[in-house]
């Protein structure tokens, strides 16, 4: 009896000391920094809460090449590259009940040195291009628009969005980003830090054996 | 079997419960919009040539995916748009998949990767996607038979899976 006692005891102690690492898996905050293997770009996977952000880096000539194929003249193209631009994904990660992430990236902020400004959206960058001299073609503002990570939207649980954003600090900057979001109403904030851009390299194509 | 071993399976299996979850969650969620949503009308052309005006499928629920060939999640989610098409297209449903700006050649291209059946749409100067309310691609809608919005899944979806298609079998009911 005393063994049967202790089988149990044990037993339903490691599962409960499981179940609670387990909600702490989803529940606290964690940076998991790497680099592409093919590639060797970096990437930031931040979560917390529910929210998942994964930052990839985009190399300024990636960026150029992206936006030239859409009609961009090469002085556009230019400065949409090495506005620090990275892959983006957000994605609520809650459970089913957890209700619903409201984003907006207007709440972000970029702290470089002493520094603190907010993020470049596509209100920003509408802006440039109605400014800019050269004129951008309506298909190509529009392949832009649609190409940056939306400044407001809202997540149900299971929702992800995809797509570029900007910070407008020169190649190879550091930075951290101070992250805000609403869920079911309720003001959330975390952090990321030591982001890098990419830097404006352009590596050469494996040499022919 | 060992008790250690047990103890040690019921701990792998706790710690990878919530990522299950998760993972299985994300493929067939659909967000239910407010009643009464109605679908905005809208006539475009496919990559044939033949014009499709929404309110002709008043009747049908019609999955209205709004796209384009440079977005990861779109691309990544075709070939499960393309399966469930191939399961639902006799049970009084549509597909259709509205490209953002681009055109036929571009779509054609794409198609010779990621073949599908139902309709492309071109919406080239994007006034049809932002009569909805798109802000992020890929969305979908579902629109009920009524012509009103019933659902709504912003990113990928396993469009193919029964649970989810089963909501949409259940919209045809009174």
């Amino acid at each position: 009896m005393a063994r049967f006692k202790h089988f149990i005891t044990s037993n339903l102690t490691a599962t409960l000391i499981a179940f609670v690492l387990s909600f702490l898996n989803i529940a606290s905050a964690s940076t998991t920094l790497g680099a592409a293997p093919d590639t060797g770009l970096k990437f930031w996977h931040w979560e917390d809460q529910g929210v998942l952000l994964e930052l990839k880096q985009r190399l300024p000539d990636q960026t150029r090449g992206f936006f030239e194929a859409r009609g961009f003249d090469q002085v556009s193209a230019n400065k949409a590259g090495t506005a620090c631009i990275f892959q983006t994904m957000l994605r609520n990660t809650g459970s089913a009940d957890s209700g619903r992430v409201d984003i907006d990236l207007t709440q972000w902020q970029v702290s470089s040195g002493d520094s603190k400004t907010p993020m470049l959206l596509r209100e920003d960058w509408n802006r440039i291009w109605k400014e800019s001299p050269a004129q951008l073609a309506e298909p190509s503002r529009l392949a832009f628009e649609w190409s940056l990570l939306p400044t407001k939207q809202e997540f149900d649980p299971g929702d992800y969005n995809w797509g570029m954003t900007s910070y407008g600090l020169p190649p190879g900057s550091r930075f951290d980003l101070e992250l805000n979001w609403l869920r079911i109403g309720e003001h959330h904030h975390g952090r990321i830090e030591n982001i890098e851009c990419p830097d404006d390299i352009h590596p050469e194509p494996p040499s022919a054996l | 079997m060992n008790m250690s071993v047990i103890r040690t399976l019921l701990i792998v299996f706790s710690l990878m419960l919530p990522a299950v979850v998760h993972a299985y969650a994300e493929g067939v969620t659909l967000t239910e919009m407010p009643t009464g949503t109605v679908a905005p009308d809208f006539t475009l052309s496919d990559t044939d040539g033949n014009m499709h005006t929404l309110s002709d499928y008043h009747g049908k629920v019609v999955i209205v995916n709004f796209w384009t060939t440079w977005c990861p999640p779109c691309r990544e989610e075709m070939p499960a748009m393309q399966r469930s098409w191939e399961i639902i297209q006799n049970e009084n449903m549509v597909m259709l998949g509205i490209n953002l700006g681009e055109d036929e050649d571009t779509i054609f291209e794409f198609t010779a990767s990621y073949p599908v059946d139902f309709p492309l749409l071109m919406d080239l100067d994007s006034s049809v996607t932002t009569n909805w309310p798109v802000r992020g691609l890929p969305t979908t809608y579902i629109v009920d038979p009524e012509g009103n919005i019933a659902y709504r899944a912003i990113g990928g979806r396993a469009w193919d899976a029964g649970e989810l298609l089963d909501r949409l079998r259940v919209l045809h009911r009174p």
